[in-house]
């Protein structure tokens, strides 16, 4: 039976490759389909590697909380405050008191807030927009494991003072320099000097992530006063003395929070991975929703195989009507014009899968993104096109099968 | 017990006012082995009946036998099967594939039935060197002569070594060469023992024949049995009835010996083509020729 099915594969094979260009345009919107979907969704994946592997990088005993309650959650109404470091989006926000709470709770090493602070630093006259400005902790580069090879981040001791310290591109942005220490610039009518510049952040693209290396840091008490004592923290980051104690901590931060919260679940406690998960959830949603688009494209590919059966179906009326007339039964005559448009489907998909690989190349090559594409994801793009083959080739090879042989045999 | 039996076998095309009588009544009982040639004039309903008799298609009134068997009722599935093992098709215009090399279109039928594809290879092999043409194995069927396609039309129609060969007018495209190469063929193949309908508008071909069926307006008109060798006698008379020259001829004073110039062959090509192509002139002649 496997040589019988060999036999017909290659007539099917014979039968595209009759008519060459026809096919290759029907192969087309398949192609097409393959490609969107695959390269959207090897984006999202990319994109969400790259921060699980930013945040790994910030350590697995890194606490994030935020506000909102990201646990019970109905149905996105509390979109934003899925977002990690999602600050300007957030409807609710963290108070100082809320930080006080959480250095209060024991084995908690280093907290550092992050509260963003609208407005455009300048410098010898020019504004720069497009610069964020975060009012943090001396603790920030030990709690993000990041480092300041130019000067130094501010102390303890100097959490009053009008020091900052910024990223690479806001020294290059800002100042037109690689190492501007010592300059100074406005901010909010103050004058702040820069104390240090950071290390490359490793940024991912298209990640609800703010952009650190072009975020200007400056003490969370000057922060606060810029903004009338009411600096909103849309994130506290913080590390327990000992990595063993994180779960522990976690829960404590928690039940403290939810005391002076009047026992209301506003905010979020997470450990390192349930934050990848919550900064995913809307790239998720965004990646379902685009490759969801993307899928028409291959409906509508599967529409023109339909049409290019049926179209071959009636010229090839003659040649159905020999064959049944030697023996072949309706049900050979369906398989084989079932098998045509699924090869043709099939082929489209194994081109498009192959095409979107090329994609991915050109794409680490000259973007920032780094899309990331599975072997699953390629098995399941070819198995999805076989499937609009064999889903759309039904009425055709029907229509073939079920055709009287006398009728089909005058048919020139 | 007759290979095949048709009781009062009706076919209808059409409704109400426009109904066609394809066939009417029809009884036939042909015995295994018989080398039967159908004449009659276009539209009389010869090739409804091969159809029929065939599998290809099914009687609207009326009970067909083959083997012995009913099979006017038979379902699509297993008239196709019917079709494959006990049937062989020769067609007119020869019918291969156009895209398959002549190899593979002596082995569709075994295709068909589920043959490994070394032994239908093997298969076809055979039959095509029966046929006189294992040269031609990859040859596409557009690098034939029409000879030759017919040949392996009839390879293909032997592979899978059927009971019944039908061919409808097998040498209707062919020149009288070809023609006897394929009766010649079809004859041998008579030897062996297969029953073969073929339908002609050749008198000259019922020398191949053991038996002549005359058909007229969906009916059997006459039936005859006749020697191998010899033209059947009615067939004869028609033979001679038909006008070898046209009305323009007469016209422009061409006579009958200038167009036939003696030969035999070349004379019954004639008579063919004006069978085939003067429809009008040669129904009379035929009808008359059968009234006789």
């Amino acid at each position: 039976m496997s040589s019988v099915a060999r036999g017909e594969l290659k007539m099917a094979i014979a039968a595209i490759r009759a008519n060459r260009w026809r096919s290759l345009l029907t192969m087309v919107g398949i192609i097409i389909g393959i490609v969107s979907v695959v390269t959207v969704v090897g984006i999202g994946e990319g994109v969400k590697q790259q921060i699980a592997s930013q945040l790994g990088q910030f350590g697995k005993d890194l606490i994030t909380i935020i506000p909102g309650d990201i646990h019970n959650q109905t149905s996105g109404a509390n979109f934003a405050g899925t977002n990690l470091f999602s600050g300007p989006t957030s409807q609710f926000s963290l108070s100082a008191q809320d930080l006080r709470t959480i250095q209060r709770v024991p084995h908690v090493a280093a907290t550092a807030p992050l509260s963003q602070i609208s407005g455009k630093p300048s410098f010898d006259g020019h504004t720069v927009s497009g610069i964020t400005v975060i009012g943090t902790s001396p603790d920030f580069p030990k709690i993000l494991n990041q480092k300041v090879p130019e000067g130094a981040f501010f102390t303890n001791n100097e959490t009053d003072e009008n020091a900052a310290v910024i990223g690479k591109s806001v020294a290059q942005r800002l100042f037109q320099e690689d190492a501007p220490l010592g300059m100074s610039f406005e901010f909010r009518g103050r004058t702040m000097v820069v104390r240090g510049v950071f290390n490359d952040f490793s940024n991912v693209p298209l990640s609800p992530v703010a952009n650190f290396d072009n975020t200007i840091f400056v003490p969370f008490d000057v922060a606060s006063k810029l903004a009338n004592n009411a600096a909103p923290i849309y994130t506290v980051l913080v590390k327990p003395d000992d990595p063993t104690r994180t779960k522990a901590t976690i829960k404590n931060i928690n039940s403290d929070l939810l005391r002076t919260h009047g026992g209301q679940q506003d905010f979020s406690v997470l450990d390192e991975k349930q934050a990848v998960s919550s900064t995913s959830h809307v790239l998720d949603l965004m990646t379902k929703l685009i490759a969801g688009i993307a899928g028409i494209s291959l409906l509508v590919g599967g529409v023109g195989i339909m049409n290019v059966m049926l179209v071959s179906v009636t010229e090839r009326m003659h040649e159905i009507g020999v064959r049944k007339a030697i023996g072949a039964t309706n049900r050979q005559i369906w398989r084989q014009f079932m098998l045509e448009s699924s090869v043709l489907s099939g082929v489209g998909g194994v081109i498009g899968v192959l095409l979107s690989l090329l994609v991915d190349v050109l794409l680490h090559a000259y973007t920032d993104l780094k899309p990331s594409i599975s072997w699953q994801a390629m098995v399941v793009a070819t198995l999805v096109s076989v499937a609009v083959g064999v889903l759309f080739g039904t009425a055709p090879a029907l229509k073939a099968a079920r055709k009287d042989p006398i009728e089909a045999l005058r048919h020139e | 017990m007759p290979i095949i039996e048709l009781t009062s076998v009706s076919k209808l095309f059409g409704f109400g006012d426009a109904t066609n009588i394809a066939l009417d009544e029809v009884s036939l009982t042909i015995e295994p082995g018989e080398f039967v040639a159908v004449m009659g004039p276009s539209g009389c309903g010869k090739s409804t009946l091969m159809n029929i008799i065939g599998m290809l298609d099914r009687p609207t009134h009326g009970s067909y036998k083959l083997n012995d068997r009913e099979s006017s009722k038979l379902r699509a599935g297993r008239r196709a099967r019917i079709r494959r093992d006990m049937v062989g098709f020769i067609f007119q215009s020869f019918n291969l594939l156009p895209r398959l090399t002549v190899l593979e279109n002596v082995t569709l039928p075994l295709v068909y039935k589920g043959m490994s594809a070394a032994h239908r290879v093997k298969l076809a092999s055979n039959m095509l060197e029966r046929v006189g043409l294992s040269d031609r194995e990859f040859y596409f069927p557009r690098h034939l002569s029409g000879g030759q396609t017919q040949c392996v039309a009839i390879a293909r129609a032997l592979v899978n070594n059927p009971k019944l060969i039908i061919a409808d007018e097998p040498t209707g495209n062919l020149d009288s060469a070809a023609s006897r190469l394929v009766m010649e063929l079809l004859s041998e193949i008579h030897k062996t023992g297969n029953t073969i309908l073929f339908v002609t508008h050749n008198p000259e071909l019922t020398r191949y024949a053991t038996r002549v069926v005359y058909m007229h307006d969906g009916r059997i008109v006459h039936d005859e049995q006749t020697a191998i060798g010899e033209i059947a006698a009615t067939a004869r008379k028609v033979m001679y009835t038909i006008p070898t020259t046209t009305e323009e001829d007469d016209l422009a004073g061409v006579s009958v010996l200038m167009k036939v110039r003696g030969d035999s062959s070349a004379k019954v090509r004639a008579a063919g083509k004006k069978t085939t192509k003067n429809s009008s002139k040669g129904k009379k002649s035929t009808k008359k020729g059968t009234k006789k």
